[in-house]
């Protein structure tokens, strides 16, 4: 069947700045929100624009994350004519093929997105919390007959140059890129979703990795080549809420902002759903000797100490005596008496004995996944 | 070929006068139970968790929009899957058939040699319990019975006068069987048949062509006092839910964490519909005390002793003590609720009272507005 637009997602990336989280698992893998994986933004991006078709690239660890996406029912992607392909290198005749970069995950995968023959190429990373209609993306995408559309957002000046910079004309047309400048000339920052004609994104690919041009990335080489060969390169202009959770700091962040419905993703928006695969647990048991203030809790968590402004994931059990304050505790993990815990991310399945402190007032403090703390040999 | 072992009919032939108005457009089996499941989850957890995939359900014919808007596909217990098997069947086809001169039970003796399983388990849908059906089976087994039946030994203030008490022989096989209002001798405790069974398929084919029976349940309950029977004595959690008060309190037997951690923490999991929603937020002046709540609801006042369901609002000021809220329900700021079942899809006005008594218990009907104050008891 014909598509007009198909997704693919970039999820082979470590996130080695989010450290521990990342061990054993891929970025846009790691939980967000309580309820959620950073990925299902993007993913329920797709659905709600009306994209059914989306393949994901995988690489880094990629267990945990072909394990959430599955055949993509979460996500009502297991329709007719619909689907979630996870895409992960493989070898053939001339070797082995691990993903080099963004533009050459792509090259790479040319056979899946051809078998999906779309007009359109959506490039998406899956490591961003925010809602965005693509639909509209593709509109504009159209009405300027681009060969390339680069989502923008604007940032405040002074963070400018952590980004890839779109210097635009009074068309909005994309005139120069700048990667990280240290001087920026605008603040419209690339948020990493393009819309390609697929056709010439193919023969710009195919070309370069003939000839041994470099084509590696897309921030690096296919976008300045776009821009050099005067190809019609044009901004969408995006103003609602994004954020790069790539970093300690930025996903507690993230966090912190999400609790109390301040950020402006309207998370209980109906009309506009994050799905995602939710586990089978009882309902959350809040018991007489605890108080929950702020926060956000889900099901199957046992809730026996104090937790204030902080997010309680799935199956998460804290006993009584026990301090929660600004922090983020991720699914399946067990917290014992009087235990302290202020600015942290505890990671998923992660046991902490009776009485231990883990306090991020400093520096947000981090417990990577699986590991135990403070528990006796003697300890159940 | 391995075929599957066992086979399953779940039933619902208990409906109670008692339970309305929460029954008027549901069957018993889709009354929720403790925020996010419905009571039918436990008899079908039971069957998916012990490997059974054929499974035959019989419903009646004005309530089945609540059975298949919970069940769907079937996708959460895996019954949408390639050699699984749902089959739906009313009951009043069973009673036209009759009426025609046809065998009433034809369509579950087709099901029955279709599922090609030895076993047959029959299950009810007014029990509340997580039952392994593989432990009852190796004792059908070891027994060489005809057909297995469990019970609990409960408390006669938890029984209904329809339920069936079993008496038992010295070796465990079944002497008779009553209701339980027939029963002439009184004593605390009872066996009371948790209307599960597991029979030989063959049998029961064999038997149902000769039979004139329009209840299942019946049928079998005769028949067990006279064939190579015997007994299983469940021993976890169970909650016999046959009119408000008895619902209300298996609802709030949950807050006692053995009940809660026996009933829904035990190795076989207890599966019910997904739903995509929110993590419960609670506001900086919300209050909650030993209560258990769903996910998506918005808590910003009061809770405790309480039981709420996915996405209920409780807003500013609000009290919510010793109630159930039974989903998507808007409770107006300031507003108080106690020791009552309110149905999905309520609005209460801020500052309404409704205000219930522990023998006197409060119900509010679904998609209802409550404008005004509801007073009960004295």
């Amino acid at each position: 069947m014909k598509n007009e637009m198909i997704a693919v997602i970039l999820a082979g990336g470590q996130g080695s700045r989010l450290k521990d989280l990342t061990k054993d698992s891929a970025k846009p893998a790691v939980p967000f929100g309580g309820r959620y994986r950073i990925i299902d933004f993007t993913l329920s991006n797709c659905v709600n624009s009306g994209i059914y078709n989306i393949g994901v690239i995988t690489q880094y660890q990629p267990l945990t994350l072909n394990n959430h996406i599955g055949n993509g029912a979460s996500w009502g992607l297991d329709h007719l004519d619909s689907g979630v392909t996870i895409l992960q290198p493989y070898s053939n005749k001339e070797g082995s093929k691990w993903f080099e970069g963004t533009a050459h995950a792509i090259y790479q995968n040319i056979d899946y997105i051809d078998s999906m023959d779309p007009e359109y190429l959506l490039v998406l990373s899956g490591d961003h919390i925010y809602k965005m209609d693509y639909d509209q993306m593709l509109q504009t995408h159209k009405e300027k007959k681009a060969a390339l559309t680069v989502a923008v957002i604007d940032v405040p000046w002074d963070e400018a140059s952590r980004f890839g910079i779109m210097n635009t004309d009074e068309n909005n047309r994309i005139i120069e890129f700048e990667e990280k400048p240290a001087h920026p000339k605008s603040n419209h920052a690339s948020m990493g979703i393009y819309i390609f004609n697929w056709q010439r994104l193919r023969s710009v690919l195919v070309n370069a990795f003939t000839k041994e041009v470099p084509m590696i990335d897309f921030g690096k080489n296919v976008i300045p080549f776009y821009i050099k060969s005067g190809d019609n390169v044009f901004a969408h202009n995006f103003s609602g809420y994004w954020k790069d959770v790539g970093t300690i700091q930025s996903l507690w962040e993230a966090n912190m902002e999400f609790i109390d419905d301040q950020d402006g993703l309207n998370v209980r928006d109906r009309s506009w759903r994050v799905f995602s695969k939710n586990p089978i647990a009882p309902p959350q048991f809040i018991t007489d000797t605890a108080t929950v203030n702020a926060s956000m809790v889900v099901d199957g968590c046992f809730v026996a100490g104090k937790i204030e402004h902080s997010i309680l994931s799935a199956n998460v059990q804290i006993k009584g005596g026990s301090l929660v304050k600004d922090s983020v505790i991720m699914p399946g993990t067990l917290i014992g008496k009087n235990v302290t815990i202020k600015r942290a991310i505890i990671g998923e399945n992660v046991t902490i004995g009776d009485n231990a402190v883990i306090d991020g007032t400093k520096e947000v403090a981090v417990v990577g996944n699986g590991e135990v703390i403070g528990v006796k040999p003697d300890e159940d | 070929m391995k075929t599957n072992k066992i086979c399953a009919i779940i039933g619902n032939e208990h409906e109670y006068a008692d339970l309305l108005p929460l029954t008027e457009n549901r069957p018993l089996s889709t009354l929720y139970f403790d925020c996010k499941y419905r009571i039918i989850d436990f008899a079908l957890s039971s069957v998916v968790n012990a490997n059974v995939r054929s499974v035959f359900m019989l419903v009646n014919e004005g309530r089945v929009k609540s059975i298949f808007d919970h069940l769907g596909g079937g996708r959460e217990w895996g019954l949408d899957s390639i050699g699984s098997y749902q089959y739906f069947s009313f009951y009043q086809d069973m009673v036209r058939k009759k009426a025609q001169g046809e065998l009433p039970v034809g369509d579950i003796i087709d099901f029955l040699k279709a599922a090609k399983a030895p076993y047959t388990v029959y299950l009810t849908n007014k029990f509340v319990c997580n039952l392994d059906l593989r432990a009852v089976l190796k004792i059908h087994q070891e027994q060489n019975n005809q057909m297995t039946a469990v019970f609990k030994r409960a408390a006669a203030n938890r029984i209904a006068p329809d339920d069936h008490i079993l008496t038992l022989k010295k070796d465990g096989t079944v002497k008779h069987v009553k209701e339980f209002r027939k029963m002439s001798s009184k004593t605390e405790v009872y066996n009371l048949s948790l209307g599960v069974f597991i029979v030989n398929t063959e049998w029961l084919i064999e038997q149902l062509q000769n039979s004139q029976t329009l209840s299942l349940e019946e049928f079998l309950f005769n028949s067990l006092p006279q064939i190579k029977s015997s007994t299983y004595e469940y021993t976890g959690y169970v909650s016999n839910i046959y009119d408000l008060p008895s619902y209300y309190q298996a609802n709030l037997d949950m807050l006692n964490s053995e009940n809660y951690n026996s009933l829904l923490f035990s190795s076989h999991k207890v599966i019910t519909r997904t739903k995509n929603e929110v993590a419960t937020y609670f506001s900086i002046a919300s209050d909650v005390q030993n209560s258990q709540i769903a996910t998506g609801c918005v808590i910003k006042g009061k809770v405790a002793n309480s039981l709420i369901s996915r996405r209920t609002l409780v807003d500013n000021g609000a009290v919510v003590d010793h109630a159930i809220i039974m989903g998507s329900t808007k409770i107006g700021a300031k507003s108080q609720i106690r020791y009552a079942l309110v149905d999905k899809d309520v609005t209460i006005d801020p500052g309404v009272k409704i205000i219930g008594q522990p023998d006197n218990l409060l119900v509010v009907k679904k998609n209802e507005h409550i404008t005004a104050n509801i007073h009960g008891g004295k």
